[in-house]
């Protein structure tokens, strides 16, 4: 089944890889869902969202397990929030079944609610108030009540150290403020499950990194599950245990783990710039060494996709290239999400 | 299972609080819109009774045919009215006034006037109306009504009147401001509960924090009371201010208080419940402020705003009897003056009004159910 395969597009570039049919993988992935037979946390089942003629989400089925966190993973308008919605009960399925800790949230949604913590991706936190405030509110609405209430309530902001900021207005708190305040006031009721739409939009690189902490201590130390969407592929490799990737609504591949999904396509991708560009002969030579899952070359770019942390063959790629032209400048970096999607769906993302 | 009961009323009262609170606490750091939401009203107010202050002195002639002592109580009654300027001429002298366009409107009061009363028959009071002045012509059509009621109060006491005019005690002379400052406070107060209930629910969707509502166990309806009860309360700022402003500064003492406050906090519930309805549905606090004033001026003018709605044209006269501000404006007549405007009679309004508030409150549920079914992303 596994062979190798050349893809040209309309762009000039072209792209040999190391793949499955796009249809195998779909088939025995969704297999993969229905034969799991373990504790499931949201069993999503055949799920149809259409918004007039358009449809945002198109039949999609997954499962989430207990204890795990899960990534939805996809480009911008992919449906993202649109099935965080549907599964969280903002939104009626046009058709399909959505189950959540055992309860249809068409006719159990009270009993989902009490034990669901969202991170709705817009916080809906009110920024007029003080951090306090918007969490004593949280408190009063999800009977959070008696002595220990101010109690827990402090120690979720000391948690994501918004302590010292209680009593500001929300409006006066950066990007990653607000996510962690919002992290803080999901996690109040102490809730088994957890929703984060794109939880670290909008945040600077160092909060990411403590949010990031937040999200993994929340499985490892409290045996939470969390369902995440995100637009990176480097968070979802950070965070997720296993991920969906979804576009224009639809399952796209369904992987067990991001490092399976990596591995499919490469782990690491060498730019090389040239002062000019290669023969096609070349490039399939190159492609022809071991541990290269892919090669293309777009204006004097060659990108090469490599398995495993080998590097070995660097020295034989350089060599190979100044036969017939010069190197300007080598990178190496982890594939990004356009670049899967590229390779999986033979089309680009839309923006 | 008692405690579970008890617990269960316990963390719904905690809701309704915290959602009032949580209004309260809201609207407060938002300058911008407690301004607009207790300043219109009170505008809305001095506006209209600077307009019938300044702009209701239609220079008219008064032709008397009659000069018995009812005749004269009604002169006295025009006079009071702050609507005319007065001149009494003959018949024949009036017209040439009228055609010179010096005066706006000839009044004869006829020479059976004091016979008629006295037996109780209808009485017919000639008005010319020199229609080229469009908004003096509306003044005398509101202003003439007036006087009449004025009159009646003053002539018979203790006497039910001809058509829907029904007269109690009288303490205090009636006139024209008087009359309209109380129509005022009530569409005042529709105005300001729509305002500041349409902002509070509108707020949550324009903010995006409806879902942290619709996301929490909480009961929905424990949520709308917290809303409906954190927007009377601010409301209820604007109300007073109102009270403060015609008891203090107007001069119009309520001959009951009682009534009075029984009567707005009903009207309070229709209003700012009416308001939620508003802000859930348009979801924008910049549709909200232009809907509440475009809904309150036409209302306030069907309404008998002027003089009994009773006594307009009978369209009007009809289709104002399927809207609150009418019934509201006849109560608040006779909580300030002991005035019956309307057929129907106090205790009867009153029962209306609970009816209306009972309706706004039934059907702002539903539409938070609907809202809850539909779900909040899906429009
Ligand atoms: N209420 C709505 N009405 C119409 N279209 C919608 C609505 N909500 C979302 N969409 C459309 O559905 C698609 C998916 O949106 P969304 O779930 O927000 O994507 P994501 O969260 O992955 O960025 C988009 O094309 C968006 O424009
Ligand atoms: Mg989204």
């Amino acid at each position: 089944m596994s062979k190798k395969e050349k893809k040209v597009f309309s762009d000039g570039s072209e792209i040999i890889e190391n793949n499955r049919s796009l249809d195998d993988q779909l088939s025995i992935d969704l297999q993969d869902v229905d034969i799991y037979d373990g504790p499931v946390a949201i069993r999503i089942n055949k799920l149809i969202k259409r918004f007039g003629n358009f449809t945002a989400i198109d039949n999609l089925s997954l499962i989430v397990k207990y204890g795990e966190i899960f990534g939805l993973l996809g480009p911008n308008g992919s449906g993202k929030t649109t099935t965080i919605n549907i599964i969280s009960g903002l939104s009626k399925p046009t058709s399909g079944q959505v189950i959540v800790l055992g309860n249809d949230i068409t006719k159990d949604l009270h009993t989902v609610h009490a034990s669901l913590g969202a991170v709705p991706q817009e916080t809906a936190l009110y920024e007029e108030l003080s951090a306090w405030t918007n969490m004593s509110f949280h408190a009063d609405l999800y009977g959070v009540v008696g002595s220990d209430r101010g109690k827990r309530i402090t120690e979720m902001l000391n948690l994501v150290q918004l302590y010292e900021r209680k009593d500001n207005p929300v409006s006066t708190f950066s990007g990653g403020m607000k996510r962690r305040l919002a992290l803080a006031r999901a996690l109040l009721h102490d809730p088994q499950l957890l929703y984060l739409d794109e939880p670290t939009l909008g945040v600077d690189v160092q909060s990411r990194r403590a949010i990031w902490d937040y999200i993994i201590n929340l499985k490892e130390k409290k045996g939470k599950t969390v369902l995440l969407t995100t637009n990176y592929l480097e968070e979802a490799n950070a965070l997720c245990d296993r991920i969906a990737i979804i576009d224009h609504g639809k399952l796209v591949v369904l992987p067990n783990t991001p490092a399976e999904l990596k591995q499919r396509y490469g782990d690491i991708i060498m730019d090389i710039e040239t002062t000019s560009s290669i023969t096609s002969q070349l490039v399939m030579h190159i492609q022809n060494i071991s541990g290269i899952n892919s090669v293309t070359q777009t204006n004097n770019i060659l990108k090469i996709t490599m398995s495993g942390n080998d590097l070995s063959s660097t020295g034989n790629i350089i060599s190979l290239i100044n036969k017939e032209s010069n190197i300007k400048r080598i990178s190496q970096r982890e594939p990004n999400l356009e670049e899967i999607f590229l390779s999986l769906t033979g089309t680009g993302l839309r923006d | 299972m008692n405690k579970i009961k008890s617990t269960c009323i316990y963390r719904y009262i905690r809701v309704i609080l915290a959602m009032a609170m949580k209004d309260i606490k809201s609207s407060l750091t938002e300058r911008a819109f407690l301004l607009t939401s207790i300043i219109i009203p009170i505008n809305f107010l001095l506006l209209f009774l600077l307009f019938a202050l300044t702009g209701g002195q239609a220079p008219t002639a008064l032709v008397v045919e009659d000069k018995g002592p009812f005749a004269q109580q009604f002169i006295s009654a025009m006079e009071h009215s702050n609507s005319f300027i007065i001149h009494q001429t003959t018949s024949s002298d009036a017209q040439k006034l009228l055609q010179l366009g010096q005066i706006v409107a000839i009044v004869t009061i006829p020479a059976n006037f004091d016979m008629a009363l006295k037996h109780g028959s209808q009485i017919e009071l000639p008005v010319i109306i020199n229609n080229l002045d469009v908004d003096f012509t509306n003044d005398i059509r509101r202003a003439v009504p007036l006087a009449i009621t004025s009159f009646y109060a003053n002539a018979f006491p203790n006497q039910v009147a001809v058509k829907a005019y029904e007269i109690d005690t009288y303490t205090h002379d009636t006139d024209y401001v008087h009359y309209l400052v109380v129509s005022l406070m009530v569409v005042s107060i529709m105005l300001g509960g729509l305002l500041q209930a349409g902002s509070n629910a509108a707020r949550e969707y324009e903010k995006g924090t409806i879902k942290e509502l619709l996301l929490s166990p909480a009961n929905p309806l424990a949520i709308q009371i917290g809303k409906i009860v954190g927007s009377m309360i601010l409301n209820s700022f604007s109300v007073a201010l109102m009270i403060v402003v015609i008891v203090f500064l107007i001069g119009v003492w309520p001959q009951h208080w009682d009534e009075l406050f029984v009567f707005t906090l009903l009207l309070m519930i229709t209003f700012v419940t009416a308001g939620l309805i508003i802000g859930t549905l348009v979801r924008r606090r910049q549709a909200v402020v232009p809907l509440s004033i475009g809904l309150s001026i036409p209302i306030f003018f069907l309404s008998g705003a002027f003089g009994p709605a009773i006594w307009g044209d009978p369209v009007t006269a009809t289709v104002t009897q399927f809207q609150p501000v009418y019934y509201g404006i006849a109560v608040f007549q006779h909580a300030f003056h002991g005035f019956t405007t309307t057929p129907t009679g106090l205790i009867v309004d009153g029962l209306i009004l609970v009816v209306f508030a009972v309706v706004m409150v039934a059907a702002s549920s539903i539409v938070i159910v609907n809202v809850r079914k539909r779900g909040v992303a899906a429009k």
